[in-house]
């Protein structure tokens, strides 16, 4: 087990929220990830919401995913040549607070991403539309939307914390 | 040649995220235990330049390098559900250890165990999709 060289949390932030100023001034549009996902089924659904003209155009969401993981494929070539490969690791953390069992493990990732994908729909937004994005545009719907996001990630972790102590 | 605009922004995002630790799955589960402050001074490192940034844009009444056209800033309004989507949301972010935004980063490092959480991710969206569908077609 690996990991990229962590810069420190306020140098690779700035870079973050500096990155976001550039995509707006750049593009003229507001950064965001989890929309892209609608983008994605809209390939493949014939459902209204997915066939709206935001979802059938708007492809540069897709292609702004993709290099996000080419980035990620980056990262780790650049830190640490010849050392990237696949792996099922999770690190410590997680190790504690979730189920050995490889199956049981990938089963409740699932349900936490399902409730991640549908909660940022009906949230209007993710990590990086309403939090990175959103709260520098002072909009308030971002700012209260993040703080739940906070709430909900401290509840679940603190009370599987608890219940794995049991 | 556009596309290749935003391929390049997101590779730089995914590189950044990275370098972060918000790719680092510990990270995570730290931030809500209140452990480790790493993930904590990212976001409000990044709003704080942000802001600024921002602030900046709107003064000089900045254009869209690609468009020319003068960059608008609308704001998102609340919908209907967003509390319980918002604490749905946060759940799933404390419980994956990932967001939908670094979980590609993660995958392009390798760290297949994120692939479920994608999944995850994609079923949710569609499960959205459905319901709204619903909505919006009336009886179907």
């Amino acid at each position: 087990m690996y990991d990229i060289i962590i810069w420190p949390g306020w140098l690779a932030g700035a870079g973050i929220g500096l990155l976001m100023v550039a995509f707006y001034w750049i593009t003229g549009k507001q950064m965001g990830v989890s929309r892209g996902y609608c983008n994605l089924w809209a390939y493949v659904s014939k459902l209204p919401f997915f066939q709206q003209k935001e979802y059938t155009g708007n492809i540069w969401r897709v292609w702004f995913i993709l290099g996000i993981t080419l980035g990620g494929f980056l990262s780790t070539v650049i830190a640490h040549p010849g050392e990237w490969h696949l792996h099922f690791d999770m690190g410590q953390a997680y190790d504690a607070l979730l189920p050995n069992n490889v199956w049981l493990r990938m089963l409740i990732l699932f349900g936490g991403g399902l409730i991640m994908g549908l909660g940022a729909r009906f949230a209007g937004g993710c990590t990086s539309g309403h939090v990175i994005a959103g709260i520098p545009m002072l909009n308030l719907s971002s700012l209260l939307s993040g703080m739940l996001f906070f709430v909900g990630g401290l509840f679940a972790v603190q009370l599987t914390v608890r219940v794995v102590s049991l | 040649m556009n596309n290749i605009v935003f391929l390049v922004l997101g590779t730089v995002f995914g590189l950044l995220l990275s370098l972060a630790g918000a790719t680092t799955f510990d990270f995570y589960a730290q931030l809500f235990l209140l452990e480790n402050p790493q993930l904590a001074r990212v976001i409000f490192t990044a709003v704080v330049v942000g802001t600024v940034g921002i602030w900046l844009m709107k003064r000089v009444h900045a254009r869209s390098v690609m468009t020319g056209e003068p960059i608008s800033f609308e704001k998102k309004g609340l919908q209907r559900g967003w509390v319980i989507g918002a604490l749905m949301f946060g759940a799933g972010w404390g419980i994956t250890g990932s967001c939908p935004g670094s979980a590609p980063a993660m995958l392009g490092e390798g760290k297949l165990i994120v692939i479920p959480s994608l999944l995850g991710v994609m079923v949710g969206t569609y499960l959205y999709g459905w319901i709204e569908s619903r909505r919006i077609g009336g009886c179907k």
